[in-house]
């Protein structure tokens, strides 16, 4: 099945944003510094869990340049906490830090030099408690426990409508307390009778690592008060969310606050919900101008990191290799604060079993809290972290019953249209006739000698988030056209896609259309950037922006022509008169109003009602192969095939919808071979990018194939559905999978750096007894 | 300005250098780096930082046509010396070849290593005007993009490097 | 992040140099290693004594029997250089996998050397050419060999207020193979393999303790892996453990005496 290719939507056009990020000109948060701006820095942290017994200041107050230390005790007259879904998360660590790096106290100084050494002279002292650095450390009986509140929380309705069974943990009246952050289980049929009747059982354990996304541009905020309105420039994905926090804080009504987010240099989910904005606004609260705040690297893998797992996973097949039943049990390690962690666990959980007919399933969920840095959202959002056990189990049982491991897939992927979550969207994909098209290109260049081996994996992800969307387009008086949304331009290309959504809706030249973004006083509502949504859910609504206006339009010119709304026909950038004539947009907008002045604007709206009404809203495919070759001296892993399918449903832009894919799957393979943060005693060894090793360009595959599939089957603007996370889901149990083959040893754990692969190939354990 | 420590007779120096060609005399701190001075003193904003460790590119600049991270660079250095930066890159209205590369081959997404990965093909292609692909991802190497997966940009690199021949 | 402040000299002759040097009056070219450690609170000193300026620093010369580098000689020259590519291939060959382009324009081979990082390409090769390395103080000259010169992590045979002049390197030069396994930005373990003027053979391995070691062999066949990784320390990091590293490190001495037994076939 092909889709209809179009004069603008579906042309590979050259992105605008390019053309002033290649000049220097294209402004990020960090290049933002207002007039009058003090600069603050952090002071963060020394200790993985320890009381603070006080903060001694004199010494940084006498820097010459440093305006104010703010520390909580300064923020009594504040709601001092902020988080979306569980408000744990202190903006200033009030009696006690919980981790390594959590900010303690806010210098803020005349630059950026006076700040920093003000921040070196601010003492704190502390009293050490026993700390928790890891899961199963947390879970343990006699655990340290972080948190002796519950901070009220409660999901809103649409985390719950994301989590297929949310629940937050119940203490009851007198709670005893533990370290579990949040759970959710998910299960259907009967477990334990599938798996006891079936032909073989596979069973193993496999660790997630503990990753950072890296985006280039750490955290950043620029904040002021005037009157008595907030105005924040921030390098944030969700500034409406940010808002949200925002005006609990500062108990101010959502119009006085207003954020505002420029280019963003990179996200990838880690720039989700709320960071630093608190940090820098009750900076500007306290000294009342400007305040800016840049992190630097290490500070922002101490704000967010991604959850590192351990999953146990087993299933029952019968002797074809079809799926009986699978039961999961996977911990999050989340880190000192909830942040988005409990829907990183949902999604886990929703996610870790695979598109596949799974007649009796049981997944247990926790998201435990431990005293290393928080974590949160990161491109594909617990999938990675459960594709890792699923598809590797998936591989043994292939394996152990002799079936080539595209073979067992082809036997349980869900048709078309079937249902992977009971009760929720069929599968909008042809995921069998996706995995054959991995295949053949493996099989292409596949080499046939030792060391070498191809691996496979598949997923399918609930994404889109939650559909509530808005937009606006302005059309003017010389038919050009204003485009709002609230969705955030961070890399992906969001910005030139609405634009020829929009040229090709209303038949305009894309150079007539300007899309401007994510500020909360002055775009159009947008509940996140993430999720892979912004093409066909913003799509959606800006699709009905554009009819809108075109209503508009019809009313407006069957009102100066004197004739029946009916008898105008719709045209590029104009509508036709019964007797033939063109009657451009602006034209009958300056003869409407008089004047030669005046716009019209279309407003779009979704919500979860009509095509939106199941969720998801749409399955983001995960499909990729990969050959790797191996040193079996060192263990050194090489990719040599690397092979994604793209299924977008409609490309707007196949150059940017490859451009997504292939950037996804590399930052697969960093965490697949890579990437891993690494805590010994109460701080990370590696929070730098010197030994943080994240993929470069001579680890680049010698093949890249990245396929581009359009079926026309998503639910968005021309069939689309999202694109941009797909190829990383996979990726990590895809080179699993293929090492496993070309060692023929089982890897649990990720990244296969080249002395695990070495050890697995010699049998040694993981790590040397002491 | 003021630095935070009294001044000793040497904790400022006077830099006197061609920025973009531009010349610009002016006195900064001795722990100034490039980075800062350039953004924060001169207004030109391109040039990003990220790591601060020189291993991820960002910052790259030219100093009399040799790449430097301007992270770890001292302002004071470029005395009496030729910077060139992201936006010294294009002609007037005129893009360079390489910005203009970038742009056609979706060598960037997010932009923020893109300044940094100019220059170096900039350096590269100024000694080598012909490299192989092999050459290219060596010397490049040492910029990290987490957008693109980086075949793009090697694409576009050589492709620049064939206009350029070509116009020469 | 910013710098700690300090104060910065620019003699222009290695006197004046001398003059300014102290405990806390440090050495500075490159930048690519102190500024780093400076920022990282690691040193803290109070003044840099800027050696760019001196013209003698930046040379590359032959004299008599031996090839002369500056000190501040940046990494990119030593790389492209044709005197040093004439004379000494392994150094330029090392130098050219040096870091990354900007370290290699922006770093000089005397920093390289004096900041006693562990995990240097250089001392590895300059062990193998069996440089002398030029130190002096007001008070005169001396030289030491290179194979002197390391004595642990981030300490040399240098001192406080000792400048290294230049690296003095004999000629004929040794010739033979630099191989190193790495996965970050420095090498993990690094082997020089040379066939000495004199016909026997060296083989250096650095990178993958606190300071290299060496052994000379009569024969590239004699070489002898197991031995030759007893004699280093390997240290566990993030790169390896020590037992990982004792492996790859044998492997590593093995391929850099293949290599070099095949280049003299």
């Amino acid at each position: 099945m092909s889709v209809e290719r179009r004069r603008v939507a579906g042309q590979a056009v050259q992105r605008r944003d390019l053309f002033e990020k290649v000049t220097g000109a294209a402004t990020y948060t960090v290049d933002v510094t207002p007039p009058g701006c003090l600069h603050a820095k952090v002071v963060r942290s020394s200790r993985a869990h320890a009381r603070i017994l006080g903060i001694e200041t004199s010494a940084a107050l006498a820097v010459p340049g440093v305006i104010a230390v703010v520390t909580a005790s300064d923020l009594a007259a504040l709601f001092p906490r902020f988080g979306h879904i569980i408000p744990d998360h202190a903006i200033l660590a009030m009696e006690k830090v919980r981790y390594y790096g959590e900010p303690v106290a806010l210098v803020v100084a005349e630059n950026i030099v006076a700040a920093s050494d003000g921040a070196e002279a601010v003492q704190v002292r502390y009293e050490d408690l026993p700390a928790a650095m890891d899961a199963e450390a947390a879970l343990a009986p006699d655990a340290p426990i972080l948190h002796d509140d519950d901070y009220g929380a409660s999901g809103d309705e649409s985390f719950s409508e994301m989590a297929a069974t949310p629940g937050l943990p119940d203490h009851g009246d007198s709670p005893p307390r533990t370290n579990v952050a949040h759970t959710v289980d998910l299960s259907w049929g009967d477990v334990d009778a599938a798996l006891a009747q079936a032909h073989i059982v596979v069973e193993n354990r496999v660790h997630y690592p503990m990753l950072y996304a890296y985006a280039m541009e750490p955290y950043n905020a620029v904040a002021s008060f005037t009157e008595d309105s907030l105005h924040v420039v921030s390098s944030a994905q969700h500034p409406f969310m940010v808002r949200t926090d925002l005006a609990r804080i500062f108990s101010l009504p959502l119009s006085r606050v207003r954020v505002q987010v420029p280019y963003l240099g990179g996200g990838y989910g880690s720039k989700s919900y709320t960071k630093i904005e608190p940090l820098a606004a009750v900076g500007a609260w306290v000294v009342r101008q400007p305040v800016k705040l840049v992190l630097d690297v290490e500070e922002a893998i101490y704000t967010t990191r991604a959850d590192s797992a351990a999953i146990t996973v087993r299933s029952g097949f019968d002797a074809e290799g079809r799926i009986l039943a699978r039961a999961f049990d996977i911990v999050l390690d989340s880190g000192a604060y909830a942040d988005n962690s409990p829907l990183v666990l949902a999604k886990a959980v929703n996610r870790c079993f695979g598109p596949y007919r799974v007649p009796n399933l049981r997944v247990r969920g926790r998201s435990v809290y431990t005293n290393t840095s928080p974590a949160s959202s990161y491109r594909g959002f617990g999938a990675p972290q459960g594709a890792l056990a699923g598809e590797t189990n998936l591989d043994r049982a292939a394996a152990q019953l002799g079936i080539d491991p595209v073979e067992i897939r082809r036997r349980n992927l869900v048709p078309p249209g079937g249902e992977i979550l009971p009760g929720k969207r069929g599968i909008d994909a042809d995921l069998p006739a996706d995995l054959e098209l991995v295949a053949e290109s493996l099989q292409r260049d596949a080499r046939t000698v030792p060391g070498h081996g191809i691996g496979v994996a598949c997923t399918a992800s609930d994404a889109g988030a939650y559909p509530i969307s808005t937009a606006i387009v302005r059309v003017q008086t010389d038919g050009s056209v204003t485009v709002l949304s609230g969705s955030t331009e961070m890399g992906q290309g969001s910005r030139s896609v609405l634009a020829q959504l929009v040229a090709e809706e209303l038949g305009v030249p894309i150079e007539a259309v300007d899309v401007v973004q994510s500020d909360t006083a002055m775009s159009s509502y947008e509940r996140t950037t993430g999720a892979s949504r912004t093409t066909t859910l913003v799509g959606l609504a800006v699709q009905r922006a554009c009819a809108d206006a075109r209503a508009k339009l019809t009313e407006m010119a069957a009102e100066i022509e004197q004739c029946p709304p009916e008898s105008l026909a719709q045209g590029d950038g104009v509508l036709e008169s019964a007797d033939g004539r063109k009657l451009a947009f602006g034209d009958i907008i300056s003869r409407w109003f008089g004047g030669d002045a005046g716009e019209v604007t279309g407003v779009g709206t979704l919500r979860r009602d009509g095509r939106t009404q199941k969720m998801p809203p749409f399955w983001e495919v995960g499909m990729v192969g990969v050959e790797v070759g191996i040193d079996p001296e060192t263990g050194v892993v090489r990719v040599d095939q690397l092979v994604t399918v793209a299924d977008v449903g409609f490309a707007f832009n196949p150059k940017a919808v490859e451009g997504q894919d292939l950037g996804a799957a590399t930052q697969g393979l960093g965490g697949a071979l890579f990437e891993e943060l690494v805590y010994d005693g109460p701080q990370l060894v590696n929070p730098n990018m010197v030994e943080y090793r994240v993929p470069r360009m001579t680890d680049l595959a010698d093949k890249i194939e990245s396929i581009v599939v359009e079926r026309g089957d998503g639910v968005g603007p021309y069939g689309a559905k999202g694109g941009g996370e797909g190829a990383l889901n996979p990726m990590g149990a895809a080179v699993a999978n293929a090492v496993a083959m070309a060692t023929g040893k089982w890897p649990s754990r990720l990244p296969l750096t080249p002395e695990r692969v070495w050890r697995l190939v010699n049998d040694l354990p993981e790590v040397d007894a002491e | 300005m003021t630095a935070a420590q009294p001044a000793t007779g040497h904790d400022h120096v006077v830099v006197a250098a061609d920025v973009n060609g531009v010349s610009v005399t002016e006195p900064v701190p001795t722990r100034w780096t490039l980075a800062q001075f350039l953004r924060d003193r001169l207004g030109l904003t391109g040039t990003k930082v990220s790591c601060e460790l020189q291993v991820c590119g960002a910052c790259s600049v030219l100093v009399d046509g040799a790449p430097v991270s301007a992270c770890t660079y001292l302002a004071a250095d470029i005395d009496g010396r030729r910077v060139q930066t992201v936006e010294g890159l294009a002609a007037r209205d005129q893009l360079h070849p390489l910005q203009r590369s970038f742009v056609e081959h979706f060598a960037l997404q997010c932009g923020f290593c893109t300044p940094g990965f100019l220059m170096m093909a900039k350096a590269l292609l100024d000694r080598n005007p012909d490299p192989t692909e092999d050459e290219v991802k060596e010397y490049l190497d040492g910029n990290i993009c987490r957008c693109t997966g980086y075949e793009p940009i090697v694409a576009a690199v050589l492709d620049a490097a064939k206009r350029m021949r070509g116009q020469a | 992040m910013v710098l700690p402040p300090f104060a910065l000299h620019r003699p222009t002759t290695t006197a004046q140099a001398l003059s300014l040097l102290a405990e806390d009056s440090v050495p500075y070219s490159g930048g690519t290693e102190l500024l780093l450690a400076m920022r990282m609170g690691l040193i803290r000193p109070t003044a840099l004594v800027d050696l760019k300026r001196i013209p003698e620093m930046q040379e590359i010369r032959t004299d008599r029997s031996r090839l002369l580098i500056g000190a501040g000689v940046s990494h990119d020259r030593l790389a492209t250089d044709p005197l040093v590519e004439q004379h000494a291939r392994l150094l330029a060959a090392a130098e050219r996998e040096v870091g990354n382009a900007r370290v290699r324009a922006q770093g000089s081979i005397g920093g390289n050397i004096c900041f006693g990082e562990p995990r240097s390409d250089v001392a590895t090769v300059l062990i193998a050419l069996e440089a002398e390395l030029g130190l002096a103080n007001s008070a005169g000259e001396r030289s030491v060999p290179a194979e002197e010169f390391f004595l642990g992590p981030y300490w040399t045979a240098r001192d406080a207020t000792e400048l290294l002049t230049a690296i003095s390197i004999p000629l004929p030069c040794a010739e033979g193979v630099y191989l190193k396994f790495q996965t970050v930005e420095r090498p993990t373990v690094a082997v020089a393999a040379v066939r000495r003027p004199g016909g026997d053979y060296r083989v250096v391995v650095g990178a993958v303790g606190e300071v290299p070691v060496w052994a000379d062999y009569p024969g590239v066949g004699e070489v002898d892996p197991v031995d030759l990784v007893g004699r280093t320390s390997p240290v566990s990091d993030l790169t390896g453990s020590e037992r990982y590293k004792r492996h790859v490190t044998e492997v590593y001495i093995r391929r850099a005496a293949e290599l070099l037994a095949e280049s003299e076939r």
